[in-house]
């Protein structure tokens, strides 16, 4: 009788057509809950990523108006930790740069150290014109003027994107290379014509330098706004009477390492180098890459709840689905189970067919809609661009989303509990018809009249 | 009147009939729902724009501005149809607080208050002298100094409570920003030497609130002829970056004033064609503050077309079901369309009596839906509230977002399409279904082995 059971619920399953129904049902929900999971999990991880990707994964920062010198022994001390990958020293400002007549921007200065930068962040390969180059050869010289200040701006500092395709126009970004421009910005300085001497005073400075690469690293927020400059030179210019000085260490840890082991180790070794160095090394703050976006991640995440909850809730709509068409199912096989138990199925094998078909049903659908989703974050982008050209419309800007590319990722994490919750849906969608099959008297089902 | 009786003794004797009514009552619960929300972001959203910018924008795109405005100014005042105009020079600088030595970016406004006040809601942004705006740059612990009105975002002092509100002071704090800005001549090079920097040092005196992220994160406030002698504006032609415009009857202008500014304008150009600087005219736009804020604007709309999209889908579930919920009533039924049509009914009126069906689904589940709604709608703010007293758990966290209450005004226009779409959707899942019923033939169903 078993094989009974499951030979008619493949038939059912082949012959009623409204089967196909519930089965589109589930796989529609199951592939938007998973496009919508993976879709915000991918950007989340880009935000987290990206932060510890070009900024190292822990970063050491001096108190406002506070410098490091001597840098080179702290990042020499730390490299000699196991759990520290590599570390680089970075000189951090505000400025406004004038990059053609008319056009100009407010920036994020960076003095920083190359090669050693590289190997710490992908800078390498963001650079447009120096990417091919091995590392050692990457650097500031603009040719034919070597006593000149290069600088690496970001792309979006130097150019708008296209308000249609979100592209850059590359050929005027390339034209600008070797062009000269004006940077300033500001540093506090003892004023020596101000009797009180002890009272700082605040003066701007002009740093004439020439491009000699864009960085794009298909992060926005880098990309509008950082300027770099070898960190000797920026140094020289807000603090001439001092040697160079950081105000930032970005720090690279080793695969595998423990994060919160680490910022204990970084905390020890600034302590040893800096505690007769600086009477402000107990302000200095040593924060991981994580923990920066920390708010917002989880800001993000909540969202994210909330869009599956009210997705979850759409697919409610499925058990009522699945109800509606198993009911129909039991309602127009009323005969064929009147024989099932006329020949001896109990009622019980009669549910178990019915919630098997149920289980079935929600089998094939939660594999399709994963097939779906799958299709559907995998070509997320190709989608985005399709509809682009198609409509006109540009659904993804790297200015409202952070990055150029949509976040394409499937997250297979969410993909089993998702599965699991439309089969369940399916099987309880059709736990009532069940009931109803097994209520079926074979009496009033078979006679004539 | 048998259609009538027929269709809702249907939907009365028959129990399924209700699971397709709690599927509609659910879709129409969770579009509304967030629908509204979704309005209510964007309308405030577009409304404080507009407050913002004013009704119409005369602005060049490049930061070198354009010249002769006064005079263009003075012709916009002999309209009938304009109400005030308010000039606006923009820069790029650099700030510097002294307390704290802190740096960072801005943008610089250089405005008449009482002027900008009069156009925008520039007055109503302000904490300390919302009252008078004329007095906006007057800081009250010095009047004498030169003030300097900020975004409320743009100096982090952490005001910023966990409800999105802010804490002020009785007075202002007496803080020194010391603004730095590239001057730039006609040609948009640096005005005099590469090492000239504008310098000026600005006393805060009151805060602005506009409600909009990247202006209260963002701009700095300064007298107009402060900011054109920093930016260079000031010489050899006065220049300022934009033109702000409100039209007289408020908020209902209408595109053909904006037309008419605009053709004022290219009439102006001609005559200006041959002045000193009249090159600069070219980068100049005159456009209704919806295009000004496009850039702005879309994405949200995007968002808005996007969830609309997904909500689509809900209702394609909705057809399904009252799809099968019709098939089976009509299954069930086949003796009573038999009956019917023996007695002469037309195929339409046996189609209009589950068509009739379908309606008396969708309008009982989309009443369910929308009072049930309505009314979390109406208490959603106090179950936030509610909700972070007790467990910490906001619906946006208030010191990452700039969103007030969740927007909860129901539109009746939203309501309508909701109403129209789900009576549409029973109608398309009831259409295959009905057609199926029209076309049964009595002989058929009234035979005996089919009863």
């Amino acid at each position: 009788m078993k094989q009974i059971s499951v030979l008619l619920c493949f038939r059912y399953l082949q012959h009623r057509r409204i089967v196909l129904l519930s089965m589109a049902a589930v796989a529609l929900s199951c592939a938007l809950l998973i496009a919508t999971d993976s879709l915000f999990t991918g950007f989340i991880n880009a935000v987290e990523s990206s932060v510890s990707r070009h900024l190292g994964d822990i970063i050491l920062e001096a108190p406002s108006g506070r410098t490091i010198t001597e840098y080179d022994t702290l990042i020499d001390s730390l490299c000699d930790a196991d759990s520290i990958e590599s570390a680089t020293a970075v000189l951090s400002s505000q400025g406004l740069l004038l990059s053609a007549p008319g056009k100009v921007k407010t920036a994020r200065i960076w003095g920083i150290e190359l090669p050693r930068r590289l190997a710490v962040t992908p800078l390498h390969e963001a650079l447009l014109f120096q990417k091919d180059k091995p590392a050692e050869q990457v650097g500031f010289v603009v040719p034919d003027s070597p006593d000149a200040i290069g600088g690496i701006v970001g792309i979006g500092v130097l150019a708008q994107p296209d308000e249609a395709t979100d592209a850059y126009d590359m050929d005027a970004v390339k034209a600008m290379v070797g062009q000269r421009m004006a940077l300033t910005t500001g540093s506090m300085v003892q004023d020596c014509t101000n009797t009180d001497s002890s009272q700082p005073r605040f003066s701007r400075k002009v740093i004439k330098l020439n491009l000699v690469d864009v960085a794009k690293t298909g992060v926005y927020e880098f990309d509008q706004s950082f300027v770099m400059l070898p960190i000797e030179e920026l140094s020289k210019t807000l603090y001439p009477e001092k040697e160079t000085v950081a105000n930032l260490i970005h720090i690279r840890l080793t695969a595998g390492a423990d994060e919160e082991k680490a910022m204990a180790v970084v905390r020890g070794v600034w302590r040893s180098f800096a505690e007769d160095r600086f009477d402000w090394y107990g302000f200095v703050s040593v924060t991981s890459a994580k923990q920066l976006n920390a708010q917002l991640i989880a800001e993000y995440r909540k969202q994210m709840n909330v869009l599956l909850f009210i997705f979850g809730l759409v697919s409610v709509g499925i058990i009522l689905l699945v109800f509606c068409i198993f009911y129909l199912i039991v309602m127009t096989r009323r005969k064929d189970i009147g024989v099932l138990k006329s020949c001896g199925v109990s009622s019980g094998s009669v549910a178990g067919l019915f919630v098997l078909f149920g289980t079935v049903v929600g089998v094939v659908g939660a594999l399709a809609g994963v097939g779906l989703g799958w299709l559907i974050i995998d070509n997320i982008n190709a989608i985005e661009q399709a509809i682009a050209s198609v409509f006109g419309i540009k659904l993804w800007k790297a200015s409202t989303y952070m990055f150029t590319q949509i976040p394409n990722t499937m997250h297979w994490g969410s993909v089993l509990w998702i599965t699991g919750a439309g089969i369940i849906a399916a099987a309880v969608g059709s736990l009532i018809p069940a009931v109803a099959a097994a209520r079926v008297k074979p009496v009033e089902t078979l006679q004539y009249e | 009147m048998i259609k009538w009786l027929l269709a809702w003794r249907y939907f009365f004797k028959r129990p399924i009939s209700i699971l397709a009514v709690v599927a509609v009552a659910l879709c129409v619960f969770i579009v509304l729902v967030v629908m509204t929300v979704m309005n209510g972001l964007l309308r405030d959203f577009k409304q404080k724009n507009h407050d913002y910018a004013g009704d119409c924008i005369i602005a060049s795109d490049s930061l070198v501005g354009f010249g002769y405005y006064e005079d263009f100014m003075d012709i916009l005042r002999e309209q009938p149809y304009i109400e005030a105009v308010s000039p606006m020079a923009k820069g790029v600088g650099l700030i510097h607080l002294k307390q704290y030595k802190w740096d960072n970016g801005i943008e610089i406004h250089g405005i008449d208050p009482l002027l900008h006040s009069q156009v925008t809601n520039f007055a109503n942004t302000l904490h300390y002298q919302k009252q008078t705006p004329g007095n906006a740059f007057s800081p009250q612990y010095a009047p004498q100094l030169d003030g300097c009105v900020t975004g409320i975002d743009v100096i982090p002092l952490g005001r910023r409570n966990s409800d999105g509100t802010y804490s002020f002071h009785d007075k202002p704090m007496q803080m020194e920003l010391v603004i730095s800005v590239f001057p730039l001549n006609m040609k948009g090079g640096l005005l005099r030497s590469l090492d000239l920097v504008s310098t000026k040092s600005f006393f805060y005196s009151d805060d602005s609130h506009s409600g909009l992220v990247r202006v209260d994160g963002a701009v700095a406030y300064i007298p107009l002829e402060q900011a054109q002698i920093l930016c260079g504006m000031d010489s050899p032609i006065k220049r300022i970056s934009s033109l702000h415009i409100k039209f007289t009857d408020g908020t209902s202008f209408s595109y053909s004033k904006v037309a008419k500014v605009k053709f004022l304008w290219d009439e102006f150009v001609v005559q200006n064609a041959d002045k000193p600087g009249s090159e600069l005219f070219a980068n100049v736009r005159v456009q209704s503050w919806q295009e000004n804020r496009r850039s702005i604007i879309a994405p949200m709309e995007k968002e808005q077309i996007m969830m609309t999209m997904l909500f689509l889908m809900l209702g394609v579930i909705t057809v399904f079901i009252v799809f099968v919920v019709l098939y089976m009533t009509i299954s069930h039924k086949s003796k009573d369309i038999g009956i019917l049509k023996s007695m002469g009914a037309p195929m339409s009126s046996i189609l209009g009596i589950f068509l009739l069906f379908a309606i008396f689904i969708a309008l009982i589940g989309s009443l369910i839906g929308s009072v049930s709604g309505w009314i979390f709608l109406y208490k959603v703010n106090d179950l936030e509230d509610w909700l972070y007293a007790h467990h910490g758990w906001q619906l946006w966290d208030r010191t990452v977002y700039a969103i007030g209450d969740i927007p909860n005004q129901v539109e009746p226009e939203v309501l309508a399409i909701i109403v129209g779409s789900a009576v549409f959707a029973c109608m398309i899942g009831a259409l295959i279904p009905g057609l199926q019923a029209a076309r049964k033939k009595p002989v058929q169903s009234l035979q005996v082995n089919q009863l």
